[in-house]
């Protein structure tokens, strides 16, 4: 035990982490889909409202079916194309989550660094995501990673936490369907931590059974 | 028997305590933040964000409730005094490990804003204020000018909570914002104020 004024001026320096509730966070995140789904429909509903003025209009031509202009202010959506249906809504739904987790990623990471050296290389960086960034967020490290040596790497979590618990009454088809979008907001994380750190990859997550998910993340080729 | 407010207190301690699953409250912080900027962009509507925030907590508190009464295992408040005080001392301190202070209020409170509660007639309109020293929802926040003017209420979303765990314990209330220090005020206040006890009902066609 260290002495008393030496451990008070510690905690002083580097508080401990305040915790909330895990339950209260899946709660909210749950919650959180269903208004996204609201809030991305009424979004595009707009969108496509002021393309029809436009079009009306005759400042702009009819946009073939295929192809769409995306609105300037959905700035967080990284769709390009239109696909119709309910597909469109849950693109609509999994672009803001992965958006979402892209500002929690990064935010996080800056602080996760503090006190951290530099990163050696990309190698390095992919490492203290495996270790210091799952745990952090989801107290485990990552069981498996690979990597080509070519700026592919696959990191293979065995029981991702966000997962977990995701069951559907409507049978295992449904709850992998709905994993499939929730965890585009773990990936969005691991996207902006690693951009905020410098490098601008892609994450891809893949679940083929629960609660087993692996991310490919790819990193351009000079670093 | 009444529980003291320590006692109470001492029950939201143990029950943080023992629960097992917790997360840095930063990632709270970060999620729920990166989720309102989101709504807003959708909306575009201050006070439709508002509704929205409010509505997502309705659900939240739904299920909450359920959770809570599993964990605490507390029996039925004696009176809405008594609902402050667990809410307060046991609810939040469980979920999001802070303790607000509770301000009674039995007779109809003068209205501080200017959209007024609606007073059922025949119903005591006792209430009370909860006053949140600490907001783990608002961590890193700053409202732009926009957002101030536009009135919106940043953690909107705890007076859902409040109104749908509530509700599913027979009790309607509205629950409100009065002052939030993101807004430049002196502090983070929520009213609640009991509406009307709810008779519990079979819902038509389940039996």
């Amino acid at each position: 035990m260290q002495a008393a004024p030496v451990s008070a001026l510690g905690t002083l320096a580097d508080p401990p982490a305040r915790m909330v509730d895990g339950a209260a966070m899946d709660y909210l995140l749950i919650e959180a889909v269903n208004a996204l789904r609201v809030s991305s429909a009424v979004a595009s509903a707009r969108a496509k409202k002021i393309e029809r003025d436009m079009v009306e209009a005759g400042l702009v031509p009819p946009p073939p079916t295929t192809a769409k202009q995306q609105n300037p202010r959905d700035s967080t959506s990284s769709t390009s194309g239109k696909i119709s249906g309910p597909a469109d809504e849950d693109e609509g739904v999994r672009s803001r989550l992965e958006a979402i987790g892209m500002h929690i990623g990064g935010n996080f990471v800056e602080r996760l660094c503090r006190d951290r050296p530099l990163f050696s290389d990309s190698l390095d960086v992919i490492k203290f995501v495996c270790k210091d960034l799952w745990v952090s967020c989801w107290d485990k490290q990552v069981d498996n990673l690979r990597t080509n040596h070519r700026g592919v790497y696959v990191l293979q979590d065995n029981a991702f936490k966000p997962i977990t618990r995701i069951s559907s009454w409507e049978g295992r088809q449904e709850a992998l369907k709905r994993a499939k979008l929730y965890v585009a907001l773990p990936a969005g994380i691991i996207r902006g931590a690693l951009s905020r750190i410098g490098f601008q990859g892609t994450v891809v997550p893949e679940i083929t059974t629960l609660p087993q998910c692996t991310f490919q993340i790819k990193l351009p080729k000079n670093t | 028997m009444a529980t003291t407010s320590k006692q109470y207190k001492a029950i939201g301690e143990d029950l943080w305590k023992s629960r097992t699953d917790k997360i840095n409250s930063e990632l709270f912080s970060l999620t729920y933040g990166a989720l309102v900027v989101q709504l807003i962009q959708d909306y575009e509507d201050y006070a439709e964000v508002n509704k929205q925030l409010e509505k997502m907590g309705y659900n939240i508190g739904t299920r909450l409730i359920e959770d809570f009464l599993a964990r605490s295992s507390l029996g039925r408040c004696s009176d809405f005094r008594e609902v402050g005080e667990v809410a307060a001392k046991v609810g939040f301190k469980s979920f999001l490990n802070i303790t607000p202070t509770v301000t009674h209020s039995g007779a109809p409170p003068p209205s501080a804003r200017p959209t007024s509660t609606v007073q059922q007639s025949g119903v005591p309109g006792s209430s009370f204020i909860l006053t949140l020293d600490e907001n783990p929802l608002a961590e890193f926040v700053e409202l732009p000018d926009e957002a101030l003017e536009g009135g919106l209420w940043f953690s909107n979303v705890l007076c859902g909570v409040l109104r749908g765990a509530l509700e599913m314990v027979q009790m309607q209330v509205q629950a409100e914002f009065l002052s939030d220090v993101l807004r430049g005020d002196e502090s983070t206040e929520i009213r609640v104020t009991l509406l009307k006890y709810l008779e519990e009902e079979v819902p038509v066609g389940d039996d």
